[in-house]
């Protein structure tokens, strides 16, 4: 893609990308933990609501 | 350029500008802008912010109004009324408009294109909401590239916030001062040591001003990728959502009406005779003066165009936008600015951003319960009030509190009464602008209600 540098006006400042950056991978890590989370969180909660299925399933 | 001038704010942004031809605001497109603006109309980015009052609205005029030799289009945007700055806002309309950009970066970044700059001089309050007024602030997408708007983001938008959310004092105005943002150093220093608790303060403060404070290079440029950006903006929305104003609950002028010694007869009194007086006038726009919890701002608002409801109290500003985005009332603007010390004409030549006094356009000054606050408390002398007023609008309805009145003693408790300040210099010096068009004491109080009309 060709992107026109004259038209980036706008001093991005100093380190700002790199700020970004980190940002963006430190995101990413707690981003990705929260859905680990969430998965095992899903995982218990599904095996507490699963009894009773087993349970009609076998009747 | 031959025929027209271009806007003195708009002098930045090589793909364009803003400039007033015949009476209207126009802008200009540039040779060099269109190809992102080809791919704002085509790529359905415009259509889909138009539709949802995202972005303001433009119709092509196929004229070269400016004779200028870089023009490529000319668009006639709609046409605003009335124009306010960021340091005028309260808390919650700086929030509003910092979520609205994120909003509008979200929708161009699915379409393909993306903000080049994010302040809120690029954000104004029509009906009551947010709306994006720069057309030329989209450029095309390069996936690899980090946001170049993003310390712009922070020092005009977030940097604020989170000053005024953390030390609850008005940070906002100093946007007056920092007028292309609060700087990252600034913000460092001020956050209280509580704040560096929070992921939001330790990442977009703490971490940008060590970062900027080693002076890391450019030369190599890292990658990085959509999901990121869209990782940073989702991030940038939810520390921006829960952030509040930390004005107290109650300020000075807050209750002033629920307090006040004359109780609500009082106000019923003064709400009849006003009444009688806005029969007898014609007004499409208002300027109410010390508008508090904008109670008379709402009543005039029925049966005008706009009103402009200002007090320099940021309290019952935020209290007051609050209200009206909960009862959609669009026709009033809710601004903090103290009327003996309105914004003045600041930035480059001091013509970037005009006075507020070069902005207002009213056909009824409204100032009630003011004069003796002006007078007494901040010393300006009736004479020149009275000047001050009649250049402001044509028509005026003033209330006058003598000095015999319970609040007038509390203000000179405690202070020498060096003040000419009656009833008859009042209509003496106001009667050398003004006719008299009606006037009434306020039944239980000695309180007088004036309709004056300029000579």
């Amino acid at each position: 893609m060709i992107i026109n540098t004259i038209l980036l006006y706008v001093d991005p400042g100093s380190g700002s990308y790199l700020v970004q950056v980190i940002i963006a991978a430190v995101l990413g890590a707690l981003f990705y933990f929260k859905n680990i989370w969430w998965q095992i969180k899903a995982f218990f909660t599904r095996k507490k609501e699963q009894p009773p299925k087993n349970d009609t399933t076998n009747d | 350029m031959t025929n027209v001038a271009r806007h003195p704010a708009s002098f930045k942004d090589p793909a364009g500008f803003i400039f007033e031809a015949n009476g209207k605001i126009y802008r200009q497109v540039n040779k060099i802008y269109g190809h992102q603006y080809q791919y704002l109309m085509d790529s359905g980015l415009y259509d889909q912010l138009t539709k949802n009052n995202q972005l303001i609205q433009h119709t092509r005029v196929n004229e070269n109004l400016t004779g200028d030799e870089e023009w490529l289009l000319t668009l006639l945007p709609e046409q605003l009324s009335f124009i306010s700055y960021p340091y005028e806002w309260c808390f919650d309309q700086l929030k509003d408009a910092a979520l609205h950009t994120l909003s509008v970066l979200r929708t161009s970044l699915d379409k393909g294109m993306i903000l080049k700059d994010a302040t809120p001089f690029n954000i104004q309050y029509i009906n009551g909401k947010p709306l994006f007024i720069d057309t030329l602030s989209f450029d095309r997408y390069d996936e690899t590239q980090p946001w170049v708007a993003y310390r712009q983001f922070c020092e005009t938008f977030l940097f604020p916030l989170y000053l005024e959310h953390y030390l609850k004092i008005d940070c906002i105005k100093w946007l007056s001062n920092y007028i292309h943002g609060i700087p990252v150093e600034v913000t460092a220093k001020l956050l209280p040591w509580k704040s560096k608790w929070s992921l939001g303060v330790r990442l977009h403060v703490l971490l940008q001003n060590n970062i900027r404070r080693r002076k890391t290079s450019h030369s190599v440029q890292p990658v990085f990728s959509k999901k990121k950006l869209l990782n940073l903006v989702t991030h940038l929305e939810s520390i921006i959502r829960p952030l509040s104003s930390g004005y107290p609950t109650v300020s000075t002028w807050s209750n002033y009406y629920d307090e006040t010694i004359l109780g609500k007869e009082y106000l019923n009194q003064k709400e009849i005779i006003l009444k009688k007086f806005l029969g007898t006038i014609t007004y499409k726009s208002v300027l109410d003066l010390g508008a508090n919890d904008g109670y008379f701002s709402q009543l005039l608002a029925k049966n005008s165009k706009m009103v402009l409801a200002i007090d320099s109290d940021s309290r019952c500003i935020n209290n007051l936008y609050q209200l009206l985005k909960r009862e959609q009332l669009t026709n009033i603007v809710p601004l903090i600015i103290d009327f003996s010390n309105p914004s003045p004409a600041i930035g480059f030549s001091n013509t970037e951003r005009s006075s507020f006094g070069q902005r207002v356009k009213a056909d009824l000054v409204l100032a009630l319960a003011l004069i003796h606050h002006l007078v007494i408390s901040k010393n300006i002398p009736l004479p020149d009030l009275a000047e001050y007023f009649a250049g402001m609008a044509p028509q005026l309805i003033i209330e006058f509190v003598p000095k015999e009145d319970e609040k007038v003693k509390q203000l000179l408790s405690g202070r020498a009464d060096v003040f000419t300040y009656d009833v008859n210099s009042f209509e003496a010096h106001f009667s050398r602008y003004y006719t008299v068009q009606a006037k009434e004491l306020i039944p239980g109080t000695n309180r007088i209600l004036y309709c004056l009309v300029r000579k």
